[in-house]
């Protein structure tokens, strides 16, 4: 090793020095553009919030003490909204369970029927759930079952679209030894799919569960019943101490189920 | 095209007969061309090839797991390849794959996967229950697990057991299903030398003891030569020679493995 012979590098491949400078500016500009139209668009402004520092410094100030009077209804309202969300997820996991081998690309029978599974699926995802909760609350009334109606329906195109792509990623060796051992589709997707990806389906239907606790809090503003009926109710009236309370249980609620679901995902994946 | 073997109607003996088998992936790539391939009951016939000589082509194409372009597979005396929906099943029924990367359902256990041999002619209903078995079905995965040497092993997980054992459950699964014929691509590639030996072992096994006819994609010329009862040389999607393990000089067995440089 006497003399170092030095490698002879390929030359850097050029960039167009000017142009992509123009490209990247361009961009900025018309990012910023964006954002401004936004703010204007929105009416934020700093001054409101500067002002509106003194409104919710009153509402904080009206809350307390909370008002332990309504903390029954409330506790047994949250009960409400927890079912709502149980019965709501547990609904649309069985109906996505059905509709998954028709939505997954690998093991579809047809083309067609993965196009309509899509399409379906695009659907029930595409409209929010608080629409929904709208619609059912026109058709069975007001009350929490129209909730439970519209979680179902939002949740059966979360849940089938995340099942469906598990199932496409999933490793398909199994899946083929059963299918040339002259195993029917029911047989190969009982026997050959399910055990590979039930712990991601558990996890995502708690996942879902966790979800939806919060969304049906939000689908008692508009008469699904629940803790938001109740929340919605002392608001219109201006009862910031009944809401301080509510707005606990909601809080206990919601970390004793993301805290459950944690554990069970942790037992079970 | 010919393959220099007469073009036969299938002897009613062949348990797998392949006429005339064509399959190509792209446009100028013929991977099998015009294959013919008889393996009979209680014989266990070896392919050896280099890699993309199209040998895993071939088993594939003759139980449909890929669509052969042209030409015949029979099973059992049964045509496979006009076969379609429930009588397609019907005559997959007549054969197992074994496949190199074993594909057991991990996350059940032995007995299970050995079970699922027989959902193919289980009633669909019966099938529903996602973990029970028809006590006949639960029988005979026991008495096939006991034949490769495994019953200590039934309510062990799929992913707890050693290759070698996995692979021999697999077979057992082939057991379970009650198949006449066994297509094995490359069963021991990823085994230990002597997890190997046991797997070819227990193959020629099935081959002369229990009468089936097993078709055996290897890559190991000596293990070819000490378990065939049959070589067949594959080269280039045809069968270059096929031959009593006796017959064949090394010079053949070098020659396949010369000139194909693409991988599979």
């Amino acid at each position: 090793m006497a003399t170092e012979q030095t490698v002879l590098r390929p030359p850097r491949p050029v960039q167009r020095g000017l142009r992509r400078r123009l490209v990247v500016l361009g961009s900025l500009a018309g990012a910023g553009a964006i954002y401004w139209h936004a703010w204007n668009n929105t009416g934020a402004s700093i001054s409101a919030l500067i002002t509106g520092y003194h409104g919710m410094v009153d509402i904080l100030r009206r809350s307390v003490p909370p008002s332990l009077h309504v903390l029954r209804p409330a506790m047994s309202a949250s009960i409400v909204t927890l079912e709502t969300a149980l019965l709501g997820t547990t609904a649309a996991l069985l109906f996505s369970l059905v509709l998954t081998p028709f939505a997954a690309r690998n093991i579809a029978p047809s083309k067609i029927v993965y196009e309509v599974a899509r399409v379906f699926i695009a659907i029930t995802r595409a409209v929010p759930d608080l629409i929904w909760a709208l619609l059912f609350v026109t058709a069975v009334g007001l009350g929490p079952f129209a909730g439970v109606l519209a979680l179902a329906v939002h949740s059966i195109g979360t849940l089938a679209k995340l099942f469906s792509e598990t199932i496409e990623d999933m490793e398909m060796g199994p899946v083929d030894a059963l299918r040339v051992s002259g195993a029917s589709r029911l047989q190969v997707y009982l026997h050959g799919v399910l055990p590979g990806v039930a712990p991601t389906f558990v996890s995502l239907g708690l996942y879902r569960f966790d979800v939806n606790v919060r969304s049906s809090l939000v689908l008692g503003f508009v008469g699904a019943g629940g803790i938001g009926f109740l929340i919605d109710n002392s608001m219109q009236l201006f009862q910031y101490r009944e809401v301080f309370t509510e707005l606990a249980c909601v809080l206990a609620m919601v970390l004793a189920v993301e805290r459950l679901s944690t554990l069970l995902r942790a037992r079970i994946v | 095209m010919g393959s220099g073997l007469s073009r036969s109607e299938p002897t009613p003996l062949s348990a797998l007969a392949v006429r005339g088998l064509e399959k190509s992936f792209a446009r100028d790539r013929l991977v099998l061309k015009g294959v013919d391939l008889d393996v009979h009951p209680g014989e266990m016939v070896v392919i050896l090839g280099a890699n993309g000589s199209g040998k895993s082509t071939l088993l594939r194409a003759a139980i449909r797991l890929i669509e052969p372009d042209a030409g015949r597979v029979t099973l059992a005396g049964r045509d496979i390849t006009a076969a379609k929906g429930r009588e397609l099943r019907e005559v997959r029924r007549r054969a197992a794959m074994i496949f190199q990367q074993i594909h057991l359902v991990r996350r059940r256990t032995a007995l299970e996967n050995v079970s699922y041999g027989a959902l193919g002619r289980m009633p669909a209903r019966r099938s529903l229950l996602l973990r029970t078995f028809p006590p006949d079905v639960v029988e005979t995965a026991w008495r096939s697990l006991d034949r490769v040497g495994l019953v200590q092993k039934g309510w062990q997980r799929a992913d707890t057991l050693s290759g070698g054992q996995a692979q021999r459950v697999a077979i057992a699964r082939a057991l379970c299903q009650q198949a006449e014929v066994i297509l094995a691509d490359e069963p021991v590639s990823s085994l230990d030398p002597r997890a190997a030996e046991d797997v070819l072992a227990l193959l020629r096994d099935i081959a002369h003891v229990d009468g089936l006819a097993v078709a055996c994609v290897l890559h190991q010329p000596d293990l070819a030569r000490r378990y065939a009862d049959r070589i067949v040389g594959f080269a280039s999607g045809q069968v270059a020679f096929d031959r009593d393990p006796g017959a064949i000089r090394e010079s053949e067995i070098t020659h396949l493995y010369l000139g194909e440089l693409d991988g599979d």
